[in-house]
């Protein structure tokens, strides 16, 4: 199943990330946000935002379209100026500095690449503008180089128009990349690939990254992308940040019900909250059923009374055959009739319509299914899940 | 014979039938005529004037005696097309990329609206602003003292900015319009600054419609009659006016013939000497006029 | 254009562009443009206040004549009132093409498909347009108001062919210059003092016409030649005195008067009327004879051979020749007539006047046009090189 693999993946960049050193004065932030907003007219791009980047990690703003995450990046790249707060870049202000003179540089969305001009020639763009100009010798051997880490040696007299969307992809990325910034930001980069091809151009990144070693920043509004390459992700929504945390913590310890719904795919079950302690909470459902689920860490407070929901992540529902003996780990459960089945490869996805708790959605793996020979629509069954791998969470 | 051969057959013959209009379009208006010219180029005047057949070059051995009228159009004609050019990219440029919603629709309007009146009563209009009654007058009240405009040379490149200036925004804001703003993002993120990105990104990208604007201009000033008439009084000629003068005056057609042929033959050298300049300027990429 | 619109309904847009259309190509005089574009309401308030004028035409009126008769002429060469009330009387719009040259003339009638039933050729021009078969004879006897013993011999004598009479005198006048006064601080009396004024004081504020004849001819009187000559050595020095020239001058045209109205212009070759109008509205504005001489010349109606609308055209010279029309005819545009009986009906100022009526040894120096000019390739092709230099 994708999303474990994405995990685990994930797991293995933090620990990357924090290998990264740190220089000596102790300044570990790449970027920072000290209170920034930006109107556009009426719009609240971002609003009143403070955040820090660690260098050399590979930072993602997550979120619906509309939420401020591309303003965001383009106030570090300079093409907004925040009418409110600081924005930083290595420790010193960056406010009113124009975009070609930051030392950050952008793969954009469709990649802007220059159509009358050759690979070589977008590739050592950057370069030419600068002053003292190098030597055409020394842009040809350094466009050489780029194009061998973006793996496109040969197609330096090609025009960009020629080129496949993920070969574009790539020189764009050579193009940014040869200019050495601080930071590199990649505004929805994957989005015009089709899904094989993003896989491994999510994969291609992450290396890259590695082999560069600078900070990456990267917006999108893909979850799985997120997840599967970010060191931390900040998830926002109406200008303000929601979360910010690794994969994870995010899939793990969702702060609020849009957090759980944004990271991954849950089961919410709103109601009144009719219990709340610091560890967790009790909703009580319309039909008058009471769940209870734990309270994620820094999850926001539940008071008694207030609506609340509780989110079960499809994969803790285990699914059993009516008949047979009952699934001795769960101590929540009720009777359903599967309605859907979705073969996903290593895993199944069930749809169970239950009369207490309504549509769920739960993920068997395939030893699980091999053991128990699998369900078809309209068989009878029972759900379940322990009451440990439940949240209680504030509604969205 | 299958039925798609069939469906074939009769689709070339729906070609053919739609094409026949213009094909007959083409020959009677654009050939005939300059077959007609041809021959008459070859004869000679009839002595009440007019056409009289004949073989000979004569026509051509006298086409020195208009030099001045082809030095003339060929200066102006490029040097107003130019002067066009670099008056109409900035105000193309502010309408394309920096004007807003509403000053865009205003400043578009402001540039069409002259097309709702005659060519001619606006350049009429410029006998009065350049004459001894418009800005020389002005320029009397500071002191400038019988200072001439109007049929002169500049007076002639005033009318011809003023006429043709629209055909060169136009084609140009197209180019500009249809360029990605992501493009100049990107520039200015890779270093470059505002005229470095003017120079690298915009000017290349927006030669299509530099281009076309240039030749729309251009090949329309080389048959100009009107505004040398009109702003020179006769004074700054055109080939235009001394074709005009060939037939409509002196009534010596041939000589007229060779003249208007002489014409053609230079304007088609002229763009065809643009177009591989500009190409070239282009590297590899394809010349797209329109 | 139909005189009828010069009336109380206004002008339309799409009218006033075709009018403006016509104007621009030359078809129509400025007076005529800004008659019918409702700019010169005074003409129709006149027409309305003379409603004797409409009675002028019954003859015509009762014969069917057609709704409209097309006339070719010069600028500034008549009374848009008169032909309104022909109109009025006779129901025919008149058509009005106005040229500054009778090479032009010419050519659109060699050219084919003009249209005109009515056009103005001057005294030199109609025997080449009788070898051309281009005008056709007149029957005299549809011209009521024609009567011979009532013109000046000399004026009438053109008109008639191998023995056929072909056209009946509009107009006669000189060829001098105009200039002004308050700019002009010398006093030239001869055509070499024009051309050498040309080349110093007056420089970049000359006109010459557009007009071969008067153009060359009147560089020809610079050097004594004759105003008609076609010698090619002569003709030369003609060439050479009009290219020293050229840079000098404010421009070629046959339509003067606008430049030397706004003091563009302060000297330019004229015929009478033009002098005449030009003085009569500003004053410093003199019309001068050169001593040498230049052109005397007589203008005639006549009906080309492929006339659409001959009975309208007959109808409308006949009205036009008619001694009380005619009249305010040259009330209008100050060329003095052949014909005594209009004479007598013109105001002492005008028949007294040196513009219109020179001293005699002034218009004894003139000469006629001569046919020879008018087709004369060289005469054609030093005119066209002067311009196109």
């Amino acid at each position: 199943m994708a999303r474990r693999n994405a995990l685990a993946m994930t797991g293995g960049n933090r620990e990357r990330a924090g290998g990264v050193p740190r220089d000596s004065s102790g300044q570990s932030a790449d970027i920072e946000f000290a209170g920034v907003t930006k109107r556009f007219g009426e719009v609240v791009a971002v609003d009143d935002v403070s955040l820090s980047v660690e260098r050399g990690a590979f930072y993602t703003f997550l979120g619906p379209s509309g939420c401020g995450k591309t303003t965001s990046l383009r106030l570090i790249a300079g093409f907004e100026q925040p009418d409110q707060g600081d924005v930083r870049i290595g420790g010193a202000s960056v406010v009113g500095i124009p975009p070609y003179k930051r030392p950050v540089n952008m793969v954009f969305q469709h990649y802007a690449l220059f159509p009358h001009l050759t690979v070589a020639d977008n590739i050592g763009y950057g370069l030419r503008q600068r002053a003292p100009r190098p030597t055409n010798s020394e842009i040809t051997g350094q466009v050489g180089e780029m194009l061998e880490l973006v793996r496109l040696s040969g197609f330096e007299t090609r025009r960009v128009w020629e080129l496949s969307g993920g070969q574009q992809q790539r020189v764009a990325l050579a193009r940014a990349l040869i200019n050495h910034p601080t930071v590199l930001l990649l505004d929805e980069p994957l989005a015009a690939l089709d899904r094989k091809l993003r896989r491994e151009m999510q994969i291609e990144l992450q290396t890259l990254q590695r082999e560069v070693g600078i900070t990456f920043v990267l917006v999108t509004h893909d979850q799985e992308e997120a997840l599967s390459m970010s060191d931390t992700i900040c998830i926002m929504r109406d200008g303000r940040i929601v979360q910010t945390g690794g994969p994870k913590e995010l899939y793990d310890e969702p702060v609020n019900g849009y957090v759980a719904d944004f990271v991954g795919k849950s089961n919410f079950f709103a109601g009144k909250v009719v219990e709340a302690t610091g560890t967790g909470a009790a909703v009580e459902l319309e039909g008058g059923r009471v769940l209870s689920g734990r309270r994620p860490k820094n999850g926001e407070t539940l008071a008694p009374g207030a609506r609340g929901v509780i989110a079960v992540r499809p994969e803790l529902v285990h699914v059993t055959p009516t008949a047979g003996p009952t699934a001795s780990q769960t101590d929540v459960e009720a009777p359903g009739r599967v309605k859907n089945r979705i073969f996903l490869g290593e895993h199944t996805e069930y749809l169970v319509g239950t009369q207490e708790l309504g549509d769920i959605l739960a993920l068997v793996p395939k030893h699980v299914e091999a053991s128990d020979g699998g369900f078809t629509p309209g068989d009878e069954v029972r759900i379940g899940w322990r009451t440990s791998a439940a949240l209680s969470l504030a509604e969205r | 014979m299958t039925a798609a051969k069939v469906a074939g057959k009769n689709g070339n013959r729906v070609t053919a039938m739609l094409l026949l209009p213009t094909t007959l379009w083409f020959l009677l208006l654009l050939v005939m005529p300059l077959v007609v010219i041809l021959v008459f180029s070859l004869g000679e005047r009839a002595p009440a004037g007019g056409y009289q057949a004949a073989l000979t070059l004569e026509q051509y051995a006298n086409l020195p005696a208009r030099l001045k009228a082809f030095t003339n159009t060929l200066t102006l004609s490029p040097l107003g097309t130019l002067i066009c050019m670099v008056i109409a990219y900035p105000l193309a440029y502010y309408l394309a990329i920096k004007a807003g919603r509403r000053a865009k629709a205003l400043l578009l309007t402001l540039v069409i609206v002259p097309f709702w009146t005659s060519f001619l009563i606006r350049t009429y209009a410029w006998i009065y602003i350049l004459g001894g009654r418009g800005i020389p007058r002005l320029l009397e009240m500071i002191g400038i003292e019988d200072l001439r405009l109007i049929n002169t040379p500049t007076a002639v490149l005033i009318g011809i900015v003023y006429g043709y200036l629209p055909l060169m925004v136009f084609p140009i804001y197209v180019s500009l319009e249809k360029l990605d703003k992501g493009l100049l993002e990107a520039s200015s993120d890779l270093g470059a600054n505002p005229v470095r990105t003017f120079l690298q990104v915009t000017l290349p990208l927006s030669a299509p419609g530099l281009i076309t604007g240039s030749l729309l201009v251009f090949i329309l000033l080389m048959g100009e009659y009107l505004i040398p008439a009109i702003l020179g009084g006769g004074k700054v000629f055109f080939v235009g006016n001394a074709l005009v003068d060939l037939f409509l005056q002196s009534r010596n057609w041939p000589f007229g013939s060779a003249v208007a042929v002489a014409l053609v033959v230079i304007m088609l050298v002229a763009i065809a000497l643009y177009l591989s300049l500009a190409g070239r300027e282009r590297g590899r990429q394809d010349v797209s006029i329109i | 254009m139909s005189y009828k619109n010069n009336g109380d309904t206004p002008i339309s847009a799409k009218k006033f562009m075709e009018e403006l259309r016509r104007y621009q190509k030359g078809s129509v005089s400025r007076r005529h443009f800004l008659g019918v574009t409702g700019l010169g309401l005074a003409t129709a308030a006149m027409a309305k206040a003379m409603p004797e004028l409409a009675g002028i035409g019954k003859a015509h009126a009762a014969a069917n004549i057609g709704d409209r008769v097309s006339i070719a002429t010069w600028p500034n060469y008549y009374d848009p009132a008169n032909y309104e009330a022909f109109t009025t009387a006779t129901g025919a719009d008149v058509q009005i093409s106005v040229f500054g040259s009778n090479e032009e003339m010419l050519a659109k009638l060699q050219a084919g498909g003009t249209g005109w039933d009515v056009f103005v050729p001057t005294n030199y021009t109609i025997s080449t347009y009788v070898e051309l078969d281009l005008i056709q004879p007149l029957d005299l006897s549809r011209l009521a108001n024609f009567d011979e013993k009532h013109y000046i011999k000399r004026f009438i004598e053109p008109g008639t062919v191998n023995g056929k009479v072909y056209a009946v005198p509009k107009n006669w006048g000189t060829t001098g210059f105009v200039l002004n006064r308050k700019k002009v601080k010398t006093d030239p009396t001869t055509w070499k003092a024009f051309w050498d004024l040309t080349k110093t004081d007056a420089s970049g504020r000359v006109i010459v016409h557009d007009y071969q004849l008067t153009t060359i001819g009147n560089a020809l009187k610079y050097f004594g030649y004759s105003f008609n000559s076609v010698d090619p050595k002569e003709l030369a020095d003609a060439e050479k005195l009009l290219l020293e020239a050229k840079p000098h001058l404010f421009a070629i045209t046959s339509d003067y008067q606008p430049a030397m109205r706004a003091n563009d212009a302060w000297m330019s070759i004229a015929w009478t009327g033009d002098g005449l109008q030009l003085h009569r509205d500003i004053p410093e504005i003199d019309y001068v004879l050169g001593k040498e001489g230049g052109e005397l010349w007589s203008d005639f109606y006549a009906i080309p051979k492929e006339a659409p609308h001959v009975d309208a055209a007959y109808a409308f010279i006949d009205y036009l020749i008619d001694p009380k029309i005619n009249a305010r005819e040259v009330a209008a545009h100050g060329y003095p007539v052949p014909d005594n009986r209009t004479t007598a009906l013109l105001p002492k100022e005008m028949t007294e006047d040196p513009i219109m009526y020179p001293a005699q040894e002034l218009l004894d120096a003139l000469e006629f046009g001569a046919a020879v000019t008018l087709t004369d390739p060289l005469r054609a092709e030093v005119m066209a090189r002067f311009k196109a230099a």
